[in-house]
């Protein structure tokens, strides 16, 4: 792995016990410039997670809470009302515009508890999330990291958008560690608090800066991608379409997300390995990428399906370049 | 030199984007024949990409503009300008606005138009359809908007068939995976997919290649056979409206001349009329491809009786139910699914307006006492109305706040009122399954199911749904009886089975004990039934007073020829419900009867 994100996981692991997944989806988020979303209880580090490993870069950063009363000028920057007098008569010319801020001025940005807000609020964020471009301009965000409560009657949240979903390309759900029977993590946890070495406000210095991301993208736009296991994501995909019926109303496999950026994640899963080439074995990628794009029945079948498939395709001849 | 100019925009399309040959074929019509185009797909299959893509092709600089939420009118036409002068003793006001991006632009790209707020919308569509501008004719060509499919649970109103017709071109974009054209897939995965193909045509070849397609001759014989064809989707969609006189008498022509130009023919033909599937994207959204080529094979041709696939359905919305024996709901099964899964097509159905009293009857009593919008300010701007505190400066309008700033305004300015749909109530469906729902009543519960669900979800209501014969299951998502996972109950009402007698013990009990557990006001049982209840307590005594004490409506729906069982009635009284009757008609028509409310 390349130094400086080495230098992140190493900070991660000072702050946050276990949840071995979701701080390697971090880092592969970060490395290819895609949005991560992260869905988990209250208490489960998911905040601490992303604001950990958004901080210890030196990038500019940004991190915001939203809320139920979420305005674009929270998100985006100040409304700013312009008056410009005439050039001839008398009178003015009145211009309401934003200047830029938040996500609009950051590269990474952390959007805590993002079902939170009205979906309405968030439809903003459709095209800079994706493009990377507000109007016309563009905007240097690399990756944004939203956290989010599960979908429950107890807390007041409603569902993303699919529109709003698919813009994260990775998705994970963040169990706690109690709840999920994590023992040994549990009891490194405590024994951690129990030493007292815990810092509640940690100073974190950045161990990685933007150009460490910029070569690490540029490493990873040049990873081969063999046939073999282009032919083995197309398998899955059909299983899933085939197979498991998934179709528009119950799923959200997206174009987008499954044809164009799963490569780059691909890419990014062998670069962070430090390899020049795709394996079979990185198509593991795709539990991240359908953790809420399918029914949670289907997405507890996704790990063995991969597996099939990776199976299947590692047993015949090799027919690459 | 036509055909090569039009080869290469096909081939820069091509390059862009990897299958979609409809949408494709979309978007050159609509820059050839100058009409605006919406493109409508999932996130993600390349809607805006292909907008962009034909846009740069035709070597125009486009206005590209992604709506929101907050997208206000202003950001649209253009800033406002603010005029004083002398007035007698004192000063007068004008303001005016002034040509933004949008009213100088040719070509325009409007992403997710159907996110914008209907202020900023019905302007910005009525400028679409006029090219006009206060009194200014516009340089504007095509506009190129695009869309997600709609949803039911979709928190902005859904764009209206009528603010849609300004756009001439309306195609479907359907994701390659879902499609499962592998092919396409395959090649995506390639990444042989350029990011922004420059233009490949200059800007006299476009003016040259539109004049071209407006001088096209139309025969005589091709008028004929295209008024009938419309005259038979007009039947087609039984009381719909496919196309308006505006679309159908000016925009068509354009478009059916452009398509005999992207043909290199030198004059309109009959097989032109095809480009109008290109235009039937939300119009006609059931319609499939053979279904129109069958249209189109009998257009123009004299005394063809109408016979068509669908002519029992369009007949029977005619209310010549029973004609010739046909089962109209038959003709119909293959589609209803994809009806019920969307709620803007409007499928010529044949029991559409009964199943539309229940459901207005109904839908009544969910709203009963009970708003559907509520102010929230984080909610969606709907109107305008006096700004209340400080906080809400930023969502007044600019120049009535400047105006009171500066003290030459009387009142205060105004603000936007933000507004949501109310989350809240919950319903729980109990549908029978037993032996008798087979068939024509099956279907009929399922699509009452369909519309409660619809109904429902407009209001963000919680929905139960349990099927029930002798026994009653509940069906669970995500963990909960009651939730909001809207498109996989529309698929339950969908699939149904039949087996097993009837009880209303029953699915009554398992509905309660579900109300039992939760606080909450606003709540419905609508229960669904076509039989007698032969196994547990026929009157339902003890669930009749756990309604009342619960204060759960519980409405009643009895379908068939049979005795309608008077404890329906009873409950439907006891609890404020309502009661309804429908009776199957020779034919395949049905009739609601007794509708009524249980007083």
């Amino acid at each position: 792995m390349n130094a400086g994100l080495e230098g992140l996981r190493k900070v991660l692991d000072e702050h946050v016990v276990g949840h071995e997944e979701v701080k390697q989806a971090l880092l592969l988020g970060l490395a290819c410039r895609e949005h991560i979303y992260l869905e988990g209880p209250p208490g489960s580090a998911k905040t601490r997670m992303a604001e950990v490993v958004a901080r210890s870069s030196s990038l500019s950063f940004f991190f915001y809470q939203l809320h139920r009363d979420t305005r674009l000028a929270e998100l985006l920057g100040d409304v700013v009302l312009e008056r410009r007098p005439l050039a001839e008569g008398e009178g003015e010319r009145i211009h309401q515009r934003i200047e830029p801020g938040g996500i609009l001025t950051a590269e990474i940005c952390v959007l805590d508890d993002i079902s939170r807000a009205p979906g309405e609020a968030l439809n903003v964020l459709l095209r800079i999330l994706n493009e990377r471009k507000f109007g016309a301009d563009s905007i240097p965000l690399l990756s944004a990291i939203a956290t989010s409560n599960p979908m429950r009657d107890e807390y007041y949240n409603e569902p993303l958008d699919p529109a709003n979903l698919d813009r994260f390309a990775l998705q994970l759900r963040v169990p706690g560690l109690i709840q999920s029977g994590a023992k040994e993590e549990a009891r490194a946890l405590v024994s951690r608090f129990a030493a007292g070495t815990v810092v509640e406000q940690p100073e974190l210095r950045a161990v990685a800066s933007r150009r460490t991301f910029d070569d690490l993208y540029a490493t990873l736009r040049r990873v081969q991608v063999p046939s073999e296991v282009k032919e083995g994501l197309l398998e899955i995909l059909q299983v899933l379409v085939v197979e498991y019926g998934c179709n528009e109303t119950n799923s959200l496999l997206t174009d987008r997300s499954f044809l164009v950026k799963a490569v780059k994640l691909l890419q990014g899963r062998a670069a962070l390995a430090g390899r020049e080439r795709v394996e079979l074995a990185d198509l593991d990628v795709l539990r991240w990428m359908t953790t809420f794009r399918v029914a949670e029945e289907v997405h507890e079948k996704v790990p063995e399906l991969i597996a099939r498939v990776v199976g299947s395709a590692g047993a015949r001849p090799a027919r690459d370049s | 030199m036509t055909e090569k100019a039009i080869s290469a925009l096909a081939a820069a399309l091509d390059r862009a984007l990897v299958g979609q040959e409809d949408a494709k074929t979309g978007v050159l019509l609509a820059l050839l024949a100058r009409e605006h185009a919406y493109l409508e797909g999932p996130p993600g299959v390349g809607k805006s990409r292909l907008a962009e893509a034909g846009v740069h092709a035709a070597s125009g600089s486009p206005i590209q503009l992604a709506l929101h939420r907050d997208t206000r009118l202003q950001d649209l036409v253009g800033p406002v300008q603010l005029r004083r002068e002398p007035y007698g003793e004192g000063q007068r006001l004008r303001h005016q606005t002034l040509p933004g991006p949008l009213l100088g632009a040719e070509l325009v790209l409007l992403d997710d138009l159907d996110r914008a707020p209907a202020q900023a919308l019905g302007p910005l569509l009525r400028i679409l359809g006029e090219r006009c501008w206060q009194g200014q004719a516009l340089p504007l060509e095509s506009v190129i908007a695009t869309g997600g499919p709609e949803r039911i649970d979709a928190y902005a109103d859904p764009l209206e068939p009528g603010s849609l017709d300004r756009f001439a071109i309306q195609v479907r974009m359907p994701g390659l995976l879902y499609a499962q054209r592998w092919d396409c897939a395959r090649v995506l995965l390639e990444g042989r997919v350029e990011l922004s193909p420059g233009p490949v045509i200059d800007l006299c070849t476009r003016r040259r290649l539109q004049e071209q397609a407006r001088r096209l001759p139309m025969p005589r014989s091709v008028q004929r056979a295209y008024v009938d064809l419309v005259l038979r989707l007009q039947r087609f969609a039984a009381g719909g409206m496919p196309l308006s006189d505006r679309t159908f008498g000016r925009a068509a022509l354009r478009v059916l001349r452009a398509h005999a130009l992207l043909r290199g023919a030198s004059r309109v033909e009959r097989t032109d009329l095809r480009a109008l599937r290109y235009m039937l994207g939300r119009r006609l959204p059931d319609l499939t491809r053979d279904q129109f080529e069958e249209l189109l094979a009998e257009a123009g041709r004299p005394a063809a009786p109408w016979l068509g696939p669908s002519a029992a359905a369009a007949g029977a919305a005619w209310g010549a139910a029973g004609a010739a024996g046909a089962e109209p709901i038959r003709a119909r099964a293959g589609r209803v699914r994809s009806w019920e899964l969307q709620p803007g097509a409007r499928a010529p159905g044949m029991d559409e307006a009964q199943v539309e009293r229940v459901l207005r009857a109904l839908e009544g009593r969910f709203e009963r006492g009970y708003a559907g919008l509520e102010e929230d300010p984080g909610g969606s701007p709907r109107s305008y109305r006096t700004l209340r505190g400080l906080d809400e400066v930023f969502d007044a309008d600019p120049v009535e706040l400047i105006g009171y700033l500066d003290g030459t305004r009387p009142g205060l300015p105004r603000s936007f009122r933000r507004e949501r749909r109310r989350a809240g109530g919950q319903v729980a469906l109990l549908r029978d399954v037993s032996a008798s729902m087979e068939g024509r009543l099956g279907r009929w519960a399922g699509r009452v199911v369909a519309g409660l669900v619809r109904a429902g979800a407009r209001r963000r209501m919680r929905i139960g749904y349990v099927e029930f014969n002798h026994d009653a299951r509940r069906f669970h998502a995500g963990g909960r009886f009651f939730h909001r996972r809207y498109t996989s109950l529309l698929e339950l009402a969908a699939s149904s089975r039949a087996a097993g007698r009837t009880s209303y013990q029953a699915p009554l009990q398992v509905a309660l004990n579900e109300f039992r557990a939760r606080a909450g006001r606003n709540r419905h049982i609508v229960l669904l039934t076509d039989g007698v209840p032969v196994l547990g307590d026929p009157e339902v005594r003890r669930e009749r007073t756990l309604a009342r004490r619960l204060g759960v409506q519980v409405h009643t729906v009895f379908l068939g020829l049979g005795e309608h069982p008077p404890v329906l009635d009873a409950i439907a009284r006891e609890t404020g419900g309502l009661c309804f009757v429908g009776q199957p008609r020779p034919g395949g028509g049905l009739r609601v009867l007794g509708l009524g409310e249980g007083t």
